[in-house]
């Protein structure tokens, strides 16, 4: 009992800490809470192939999740992992446009009773499980004749160029919990943006 | 005053800036919390808005701190009960938010707590273990089943695969099955709804397939449901090439069976879920309690020193007000905040500082009118020929005027204050006047009226006194009055007016019965001095000789007083002076008197306007009277001086006969111009009443003194031309007061 009651003045006093630390921050309108993230995403490589008159990616993408959103899946939190992809008009004495944008969203969730991850394509409905979270990571990181846009649309002898990033998207969650979120590092995930030129 | 309600003004409006730019934030807060689309793209706005609002209140807090800490180091009026109020309005709000806070931070954690019961937890995972339970069997029971169709499908040959594949599907009960060869190259497929295409085999399939174990799963479906799939390899005796090949079946779970299990799996997943941000849900809300809280603080705080001020500021004002009263300022005004006690305290004050400078003007008005009273006075007893002298009551001076001054031979109006006998010390006239006036205050006189005759080095001078008591108290006397008045020149004049009806009377008395004395005496000398013996001859020869010279004496005399007594109209002409006295000067240096008569005189003198034959007498009569008195004299000497001169901005003749003679006897100074008063055994005692009296005829002045090396001086001023006449006449009363100045 007396454990319990200790461990019970621990959490208070923690939670004290969190909403004093969390009222300097708002006070004093310091960065964000700088703490390492154990996760990362990253784009290895992309590429795109002209097939029939349609440019598709291909990629690889690493997805290494954080401790914390790790946790969260295996909670039964369902991930939502987004794939942008920008297609950019560069201009010579203006700034480059974005004249086309496709976003790739993939749920990844944990099943208990199956104990399966499914991965879920948003766009598609297509969905998979796996008996893995490496494997699931493994399918979602890697990216085939993804259809881009058609090259009917981009303008003759214009230069293009594309570039490609994945993201945690957090926006299915109580924005509560987002306003949470957004002071802790690990659950912002999100690669840099991976640049190439596009061929035509 | 203008800048500090404008800075007001502009503090109030970053209060309520601050006040609405957090209450926004909430706010948007809490319609985000409702609709969480917009939190990305606002959440820097609300985090923007949140830190500008909370650091607004913050720099007016500590803005009104430091005034307050300030004005309280410098002990500004108020600034001890506006902090005491400040600590009491943030001690009311602050305590009971803090205690809300706490009990609310309590309450959320344990009604949070309360949320995850451990039975409901259990329940939950004894569930999941029947439901996985329950799976498992199916899944062996499928397995089972698998295992067997590959047996039956290891010998099937190629051309029957199809057919045997459907049968064998159709009796296990399973939505698809298919044969894969090499590769994962299907063989044949068997579904229950046409046109499906069957699907490679996944990875991990194929990876278990080529360690030769067999895979059994349950898979979630995308439409909700969910089936077990399996898959065996077997080695196909078929042919002699005795190829490796996988079948994969999909048994659906049976509706009921699979309802009970997604119901388990999401309450399960849901609970989980729930656990797993009860932590963060904790956090949040206890960081969002505490926000409300720290807003809520500063705004107590804004507002205890709002209200602190407000309630302040009346009482400061009549700190203020006070203050300004003190320093003598009766006009201050106070705005009347309320109706409230305080406000009658002001309107009370306003009334007090109204009396007091309605008092303070009618109390200058008083004072002015006293002054001008006062000044009139010292104007009438400046202008007053009447001497007045104030003393206190231990004979001190408390005020005299110029005439007193000028009567007594010394400058009293700077010596208020002290006392009249160390004033009177080597004044002789006031010296004499002090002793007069003591002996009659030492008597205990203070009621007494004298005639005084001073007697100073240019005369006498006769005084009449009145002195009376000013009220004091009721046994002493505040001080004495004492009004006197120089009537020497009365004296004279009416000395002058008794001399010249004597003269009158002389030569209407006196001059008459002479001719038939003279007549009557030469008659009897004709008569009877032939019939005389010689030596009665001799006798009335002598008597009647003696008779008519004595006779003709006195008919001079009568003469002279005759001449004293008549008074002619002015011959007024314009004659040149200095040619007359030098014709004067030269008459008597040609009778060789023995005497040097020296004449000095300005040649480019205008002509004067006079009488000239009055004017000659006075030559006359001045140079003779020296001659006179110069007889028996060694080095006799007359200097007669004749200047042009302006005194008073009236232009004048200043006439001046000196001589070095023995001078005018001590004390007969005063006397010297009275008919029959003279120094010389064979004068009329006329010569110098006549030059008077011809001077004051032109409206001048006379002065007679002893040189102070021997000898006597008369000095006369005639006005130069008929306006310095009239302006002489003009100041008559002024030329008066100048004569006693001069003596």
């Amino acid at each position: 009992m007396s454990q319990s009651a200790n461990i019970q003045r621990t959490k208070l006093s923690r939670r004290f800490s969190i909403a004093l630390a969390a009222v300097l921050l708002f006070g004093t309108g310091l960065a964000q809470e700088k703490i390492e993230r154990e996760g990362y995403f990253e784009v290895r490589s992309a590429s795109t192939q002209a097939t029939g008159g349609v440019h598709a990616l291909d990629a690889r993408l690493q997805l290494v999740l954080s401790s914390e959103a790790l946790a969260a899946l295996e909670s039964g939190v369902t991930l939502t992992i987004e794939m942008q992809v920008q297609v950019i008009r560069v201009r010579r004495f203006l700034v480059d446009s974005v004249d086309a944008e496709l976003a790739v969203r993939h749920e990844l969730e944990y099943r208990p009773l199956s104990q399966r991850y499914i991965v879920k394509n948003l766009n598609s409905g297509d969905q998979d499980s796996f008996a893995t979270l490496y494997s699931a990571l493994n399918n979602l990181g890697r990216v085939q004749a993804l259809p881009v846009i058609d090259d009917e649309l981009l303008l003759p002898d214009r230069e293009y160029r594309l570039r490609l990033r994945a993201m945690l998207n957090t926006q299915q969650y109580p924005a509560a919990l987002r306003l949470l979120f957004f002071w802790r590092g690990q659950w912002q995930l999100q690669s840099e943006w991976f640049e190439w030129p596009l061929e035509r | 005053m203008a800048v500090r309600t404008l800075k007001r003004i502009l503090i109030t409006l970053m209060g309520v800036a601050g006040v609405t730019l957090v209450l926004g934030a909430l706010f948007l807060l809490s319609k985000m919390v409702q609709k969480s689309d917009d939190f990305d793209r606002l959440q820097d706005v609300i985090l923007a808005t949140n830190i500008a609002g909370g650091v607004i209140l913050l720099l007016i807090l500590i803005g009104n701190l430091w005034r307050l800490f300030h004005d309280y180091r410098e002990s500004v009026p108020g600034a001890k009960l506006k902090a005491r109020m400040v600590g009491m309005f943030v001690g009311l709000a602050v305590l009971p938010l803090i205690v809300v806070f706490y009990f609310s931070v309590q309450f959320i954690n344990r009604g949070i707590d309360s949320w995850f019961n451990v039975q409901v937890e259990e329940g939950l995972d004894n569930a999941l273990t029947l439901s996985r339970a329950a799976i498992e069997f199916r899944k062996r029971l499928h397995l089972q089943a698998i295992t067997q169709i590959a047996q039956k499908l290891a010998v099937v040959p190629d051309s029957q695969l199809v057919f045997e594949l459907s049968m064998l599907r159709r009796e296990s009960g399973a939505n698809e099955m298919t044969l894969y060869g090499n590769n994962n190259r299907v063989l044949a497929t068997s579904s229950d709804s046409a046109g499906s295409f069957p699907k490679p085999l996944a990875e991990e399939v194929s990876l278990q397939m080529r360690q030769n174990r067999p895979f059994v799963s349950l898979e979630p479906l995308s439409t909700g449901s969910a089936e077990i799939r399996t898959a065996m390899a077997f080695i196909y005796r078929g042919n002699r090439l005795r190829e490796s090949r996988t079948v994969q079946a999909h048994f659906p779970v049976d509706e009921r069976l699979g309802n009970m299990i997604n119901s388990v799996e999401n309450s399960y997943s849901e609970y989980q879920r729930l656990v797993f941000f009860r932590e963060d849900l904790k956090d949040l809300l206890t960081i969002t309690l505490t926000f409300v809280l720290l807003l809520s603080l500063l705004t107590a705080i804004y507002g205890a020193f709002v209200l602190s001020r407000r309630l302040v500021a009346p009482i400061q004002d009549l700190v203020a007000g006070t203050r300004a009263v003190a320093m003598g300022n009766f006009d201050t005004r106070l705005p009347t905040p309320s109706r409230d006690e305080i406000g009658f305290l002001i309107s009370s004050f306003n009334d007090m500082t109204q009396r007091l400078a309605t008092a303070r003007r009618e109390a200058t008005l008083s004072q002015a009118l006293v002054e001008a009273e006062r000044t009139n006075l010292e104007v009438i007893l400046a202008r007053l020929s009447t001497g007045v002298l104030a003393l206190e009551s231990d004979l001190k001076i408390r005020n005299a005027n110029q005439a007193a001054g000028s009567i007594l031979g010394v400058n009293l109006e700077n010596s208020a204050g002290e006392s009249i006998r160390e004033v009177a010390k080597g004044v002789p006239l006031l010296e004499q006047f002090v002793d007069v006036a003591c002996m009659h205050l030492d008597a205990g006189e203070t009621e007494w009226r004298e005639q005084i005759v001073l007697r100073g080095e240019v005369g006498r001078r006769v005084l009449t006194c009145a002195c009376t008591t000013l009220p004091g108290d009721e046994d002493n006397a505040a001080g004495y009055v004492i009004v006197f008045d120089d009537i020497t020149a009365l004296l004279q004049a009416q000395r002058d007016a008794a001399w010249g009806e004597v003269a009158r009377r002389l030569a209407h008395e006196i001059k008459n019965p002479l001719t038939p004395i003279q007549l009557s005496a030469e008659r009897m000398r004709r008569k009877y001095l032939g019939t005389m013996d010689e030596e009665e001859a001799q006798i009335l020869d002598r008597a009647t000789h003696t008779i008519v010279q004595q006779v003709e004496a006195m008919k001079e005399m009568v003469n002279a007083f005759s001449d004293y007594a008549r008074a002619p109209d002015m011959d007024i002409s314009r004659f040149d002076l200095d040619k007359l006295a030098h014709e004067v000067v030269d008459l008597y240096r040609a009778q060789e008197s023995g005497v040097e008569i020296v004449l000095t005189s300005d040649p480019t003198m205008s002509l004067v306007e006079g009488d000239m034959g009055r004017v000659r007498q006075i030559l006359h009569n001045l140079i003779r009277n020296a001659v006179e008195a110069l007889e028996g004299t060694p080095h006799g000497r007359i200097d007669v001086q004749i200047a042009a001169a302006e005194i008073d901005e009236v232009e004048m003749v200043q006439l001046r006969v000196e001589d070095n003679g023995p001078g005018f006897k001590a004390g007969s100074v005063s006397q010297i111009f009275d008919p029959y008063v003279t120094t010389k055994p064979k004068g009329t005692g006329l010569g110098l009443a006549i030059v008077k009296k011809l001077v004051e005829e032109h409206v001048g002045t006379i002065s007679a003194q002893n040189r102070s090396d021997g000898g006597a001086m008369i000095s006369i001023r005639l006005p130069l031309n008929e306006a310095a006449r009239e302006m002489m006449i003009a100041r008559a009363p002024r030329r008066a007061d100048k004569r006693r100045e001069q003596a």
